[in-house]
């Protein structure tokens, strides 16, 4: 299939409207302190089959990139490239030193917050299976991926949240931040093994302890061999090399080739970005203004159309199942609560203090958008678990800030 | 053993100088500094040696006596065999030494810095202050420049003191308290949900809160007669940052705060703070142990 000019315009004429449109919708709900992405999805909604696709179909088969045409081909390849970018960005910020400063207290956190929204997650999906309508055999992958998915928490919505709220370097906050770092490193490394396991034909023992050693194999070469590389490319780049545009090459081009190694190897390419953002995220000689400009890069021209683009895959009235919303809600919830509460207070916080950094990691955003959107796209959740998951990630996001402010607002200590 | 008075003992004033000695080609630049230390602190100089006591060993170290004019009577050597780290740090203990000379590389090859070497490994874990010297000589260094690392720590405090006991003594001139912002996170947050003025006003509160705590700190310097005493402010990485600003003012010694916690090899993977000064001294480095827990 080829591109011909109509598709082509097809394509500009939805990535403009959507990069404008998301970008309004934004900034109005930001009046509102409502996030970003809840903009960018209602874009989504409005333009795909939820909306304008369902009551419009001429109009939209007109304007919009439908399935089939080399457009949405086109669109589904920048969409996988947005996807990597902004593994690639959540990798930058995985700094897990944060975690090996901050002591017994934000080890327990990480440990708890991950631990028991895993296993919670993977036991109500283990006994539950018609519940999530998940067939007997998928069970242990579904399974896994739902302990994965009520684990992550969302890093940058965390983080915004913490420095809106003034708790950004108090105990509380940094305790909030070391967890939600090994959360999502945790979390994207076991997901990338989940996904792997999908593609493992007859899923054997043998192959499966293979994917897990291609990963920490990977993970470790990076951030061993690959981190010094990488620290003695990036000063002779910046000396020798135009800037921003040496770095950005540099940065952009390791995390894709680290993304097509991956892929080729049987793991998912958002592994081999993930990992590179780590490597290139830990140096010390990348630049703050370059990590600044890569994520406005990132977050402003290619997460819009990833997250409006989930909008045309979904519709969102049809496959909103009230009860399925409400108990992967409320699973959420408890679990990623109870789970930061116990770790914060068995490592001396009070209960107070604890309760905040269990509502402050309950945050799951952007991340967990992203982790549902992948799984729907490998074919390992349906229409209704995603919607469910969307839901339950802004909702979670919304109640953050304000719970954190009622439990330890101007009281907590600066670390 | 009883380590009851190793609890809350002041860093400082130095009355026990430990050194650790190996036999090798700088064992004469290593006890010419210690020498020098013993003398200005008027410390008693206790000698580290962990191997084989041999006849050899015994002439070449009083051969160096003699050369450097080190008063026998008033120095202690211990021969122990063991393990080096262990015997040494426990030696330290139980001699209730202040302060602990260990010469060390600037930096050591990629497998020995993961591994760790024996001066690494002590600065990681010694209960006492670490003295960590990259180019000892007989005639004794010249500690004219001190850098302090002014990081928001209750041991810094402690450190600083020290610094300025080390330097009055040393006579240095000038002594800077450098403060590193870090601004971790600020690039996410602002990246797609603030505009230009807010980003900007939230970098600069972060600028602005971490200059105060280090002006803070240097106003509430007491004893600073005869030192020149300045505050710095540093962008980067904790402990990279410093290491940079050490190496590109040509200070004699970076003073900083012993670990909150045992290092590890992960700790090495994931660099930070004294990591990031280990992977490649600077300078001398004198590593204070405060005793004070940092809760």
């Amino acid at each position: 299939m080829k591109l011909v000019s109509n598709d082509i315009i097809i394509l500009l004429v939805f990535i403009g409207g959507a990069l404008v449109l998301s970008r309004l919708f934004a900034e109005i709900g930001k009046k509102f302190k409502l996030p970003v992405v809840l903009g960018e999805l209602l874009v989504g909604i409005l333009l795909g089959p939820t909306l304008i696709g369902k009551y419009y179909p001429d109009f939209f088969a007109h304007f919009f990139p439908v399935q089939g045409t080399a457009a949405r081909i086109a669109l589904d390849g920048i969409t996988q490239l947005a996807v990597i970018m902004l593994l690639f960005v959540a990798g930058l910020e995985v700094q897990l030193q944060i975690v090996l400063k901050q002591g017994k207290t934000a080890v327990l956190t990480s440990l708890t917050s991950m631990i028991i929204p895993f296993g919670l997650g993977f036991v109500a999906a283990w006994f539950f299976p018609e519940f999530f309508n998940i067939g007997k055999n998928d069970k242990l992958v579904f399974g896994l991926f739902f302990g994965i998915a009520m684990a992550v928490s969302a890093l940058p919505v965390i983080a915004r949240i913490l420095m809106d709220i003034g708790l950004y370097k108090t105990k509380v906050g940094m305790t909030i931040m070391a967890a939600a770092v090994f959360d999502d490193l945790i979390g994207w490394l076991a997901f990338s093994f989940v996904l792997s396991m999908m593609s493992i034909e007859h899923r054997e023992i043998s192959n499966v302890w293979e994917s897990a050693g291609l990963i920490l194999g990977f993970g470790l070469f990076m951030l061993i061999i690959g981190k010094r590389i990488i620290n003695f490319a990036l000063p002779w780049i910046q000396k020798h090399m135009s800037w921003p545009g040496g770095v950005l090459a540099l940065c952009f081009g390791l995390g894709f080739l680290g993304a097509a190694f991956t892929e080729s190897i049987g793991l998912h390419a958002i592994l081999g970005a993930f990992i590179v953002g780590i490597a290139i995220g830990d140096s010390v000689h990348f630049r703050e203004e370059a990590r600044t400009i890569i994520h406005q890069f990132v977050m402003s021209i290619f997460a819009p159309l990833f997250f409006v683009s989930i909008g045309l895959k979904v519709n969102f009235v049809e496959n909103f199942d009230l009860l399925l919303v409400l108990i992967v809600l409320f699973l959420a919830m408890i679990c990623k609560i109870a789970g930061g509460f116990l770790g914060a207070w068995m490592g001396g916080m009070t209960r107070r203090e604890a309760l905040a950094v269990g509502f402050g990691l309950n945050a799951r955003g952007v991340m967990e958008i992203i982790l549902g959107t992948i799984a729907h796209d490998a074919g390992l959740i349906d229409n209704k678990m995603l919607v469910a998951l969307i839901i339950m990630a802004l909702l979670t996001s919304l109640i953050s800030g304000p719970m954190m402010r009622r439990f330890v607002g101007g009281e907590a200590k600066i670390v | 053993m009883d380590y009851s008075k190793l609890k809350r003992r002041s860093s400082y004033p130095f009355e026990t100088i430990g050194v650790a000695i190996a036999f090798s080609p700088r064992l004469d630049a290593i006890l010419g500094e210690a020498k020098i230390l013993a003398d200005n602190f008027g410390a008693q100089l206790l000698l580290m040696h962990i191997g084989e006591r041999t006849r050899t060993k015994e002439a070449k170290l009083d051969e160096s006596f003699r050369k450097l004019g080190i008063d026998e009577k008033k120095t202690r050597v211990i021969w122990h065999e063991g393990n080096p780290v262990n015997t040494l740090l426990e030696l330290c203990k139980l001699n209730i030494v202040d302060l602990l000379v260990v010469g060390a590389l600037q930096k050591e090859n990629m497998l020995k810095y993961y591994l760790g070497s024996v001066a690494r490994k002590i600065s990681r874990s010694a209960k006492c202050s670490v003295l960590l010297l990259t180019n000892p000589l007989k005639e004794g260094t010249r500690f004219k420049k001190l850098i302090v690392n002014g990081v928001e720590n209750p041991k810094t405090i402690h450190t600083i003191n020290t610094s300025v006991y080390f330097g009055k003594h040393m006579s240095a001139k000038f002594l800077t308290v450098a403060t590193e912002v870090h601004q971790e996170g600020l690039a996410m947050t602002v990246a797609n949900e603030s505009t230009a003025g807010e980003a900007s006003k939230l970098r600069k509160e972060f600028q602005e809160q971490e200059l105060n705590k280090v002006h803070e700190i240097v106003t509430n310097i007491r004893e600073r007669e005869g030192i020149e005493i300045s505050e710095k402010l540093i962008k980067g990485k904790p402990g990279y940052a410093i290491r940079q600003y050490a190496e590109s003012k040509k200070s004699d010694l970076l003073v900083i705060n012993s670990p909150d916690q045992n290092y590890g090899i992960i700790d090495r993977i994931f660099t930070h703070d004294m990591e990031y000064i280990l992977e490649d001294l600077p300078s001398n480095v004198l590593i204070v142990h405060s005793r004070v827990s940092p809760k």
